[in-house]
């Protein structure tokens, strides 16, 4: 083990942990503001377009993130009327490919999880709206959306997390992210060890901060769920020998 | 003519081929209390819920104020032609619910003032203001910054009635309020509902608790299989029963 290679190469690494933030945070936001309509519109059963957003959502779900990454990035190449049109412009650079395979991945995960809370929603809440005169709309956007989101922030910290890890594959097409970084290290060192000892901490510490960060917001956002201690009593409590 | 605040006309219910409410009308004055007494599956609440439309009913007329409620039929159900009457005329009926339908999501204040700022649309200083009144006398105000679930059923169920209230509406809907309370939590909300009958507002009551029934209400009606089986006021009705199925149901709800 070499700490020196770590130190030395600190610009290095920090400019991976930059593009792995930035990647992950401008996916994450994107994903997230597809999520909501197409949620919306799973949950109507918008004829059509639901089962559009369902094929969607089981393509990205159901197949590994590396071939989305791969099929964006090179398999768009393949086709001259691709490269020939306006399109290229954005689909030549692997930063982009990647943030539309990121985006897509955590609309179609996020797509899921918001749907699950609306189609879960206490119907009693939503007949209180309905009796005490809102439209549908106002019901939605001021009873079962708020509602809804508040419940997927649990799931939804998952799939933060999750990203975050799923991140490193972006190195494979090129782009120089926190584990790109660490691989590049070890390519030139011909060591694995330090480098990929040392962005793990790394990834640790932002898992930490996420983590720390959700809890708050669950503290914030779902005081109204955990108050019941009855509902989060252990095996142990129950004085079964 | 008499105003009715609100007046059914031979409505009809069905789900599937189960008819709920076979021929049933009512119709409420200003000040009315009204206790809609009968068995399980009699169709009391359907006949509560199809007053505002919680549920659309496959024949009948309904009336707000004798302004009647504008209908199309559509595979055999009744479904309203103006949206925007029938929103109108929900924000005028307010409801209590047996399971107290509290939006868990806010506090109290929050369940208080959520209608009247976006449906009646008053500014939130008045609306505020309503919702101190309201949850002070249904004797909650002290909690007025917890969620729904840190409250009891009793609680919980008096905060229903304040968010109710909150609406100052031309009538109060109460379906079943005590039927999901433990018995000791049951009085707290009677008293806050007898003090409302005494103010002179226009209730309808779907209940089981007789003597509510009996003391507070000016005019029973008895449901039984989907038709008004017995009405009239309730000394009458509980002292003098015509129908045997009446005399049967008072004997086994005094026994118990």
């Amino acid at each position: 083990m070499n700490f020196s290679i770590v130190i030395d190469n600190i610009p290095l690494l920090l400019d991976g942990l930059w593009v792995t933030l930035h990647l992950i945070s401008l996916s994450l936001v994107l994903g997230f503001m597809l999520a909501l309509p197409l949620a919306l519109i799973r949950h109507f059963k918008v004829p059509v377009a639901n089962q559009l957003i369902w094929g969607f959502t089981y393509f990205f779900r159901s197949t590994p993130l590396i071939l989305q990454i791969y099929l964006i990035y090179y398999g768009t190449g393949q086709f001259s009327w691709i490269r020939d049109s306006w399109m290229w412009v954005i689909l030549e650079k692997a930063y982009l490919c990647g943030l539309i395979a990121f985006t897509l991945n955590t609309a179609a995960y996020t797509t899921e999880i918001f749907r699950n809370a609306l189609d879960t929603m206490r119907k009693n809440e939503i007949e209180a709206a309905i009796a005490f005169g809102m439209s549908t709309w106002k019901a939605y956007t001021r009873i079962v959306i708020p509602n809804s989101l508040r419940r997927s922030i649990p799931p939804y910290s998952n799939e933060v997390i999750f990203l975050l890890h799923s991140s490193s594959i972006a190195s494979a097409i090129t782009i120089t992210e926190l584990t790109g970084a660490a691989r590049y290290l070890y390519s030139k060192y011909y060591d694995p060890f330090t480098p990929f000892l040392a962005v793990s901490l790394v990834y640790l510490v932002i898992v930490f901060l996420l983590t720390y960060i959700f809890k708050l917001l669950e503290r914030r956002f779902l005081s109204y769920l955990s108050i019941n201690h009855e509902s989060t009593k252990k095996l142990g409590d129950f004085g079964n020998p | 003519m008499t105003e009715y605040t609100l007046q059914a006309k031979n409505l009809k219910k069905r789900f599937a081929s189960h008819e709920v409410l076979k021929d049933v009308s009512i119709k409420a004055k200003k000040g009315d209390v009204i206790s809609i007494l009968g068995a399980s599956g009699s169709g009391k609440s359907t006949l509560l819920k199809c007053t505002n439309l919680l549920q659309y009913p496959n024949g009948g007329e309904l009336y707000f104020h004798n302004e009647q409620i504008k209908f199309k039929l559509k595979n055999g159900l009744m479904v309203p032609v103006d949206n925007k009457q029938v929103l109108r005329i929900r924000s005028k009926l307010s409801m209590v619910f047996q399971q107290f339908n509290l939006w868990t999501h806010m506090t109290i204040l929050e369940n208080v003032m959520e209608a009247p700022v976006h449906v009646l649309k008053i500014n939130k200083k008045d609306a505020l203001e309503r919702a101190h009144t309201y949850l002070d006398k249904v004797g909650i105000l002290e909690k007025k910054d917890a969620y729904p679930a840190q409250l009891s059923g009793g609680q919980q169920q008096r905060v229903g009635i304040a968010r109710a209230l909150a609406m100052e509406p031309d009538i109060l809907l109460f379906d079943e309020p005590t039927s999901a309370l433990d018995p000791e939590l049951v009085n707290e909300v009677l008293l806050v509902m007898r003090k409302l009958a005494n103010e002179g507002r226009t209730m309808l009551v779907v209940t089981h608790e007789m003597n509510f029934a009996k003391e507070v209400s000016n005019y029973v009606i008895f449901l039984h299989n989907g038709l008004i089986e017995e009405e009239g006021n309730p000394q009458k009705l509980f002292n003098h029963p015509n129908s045997a199925k009446l005399n049967q149901f008072l004997n086994v709800m005094n026994k118990s």
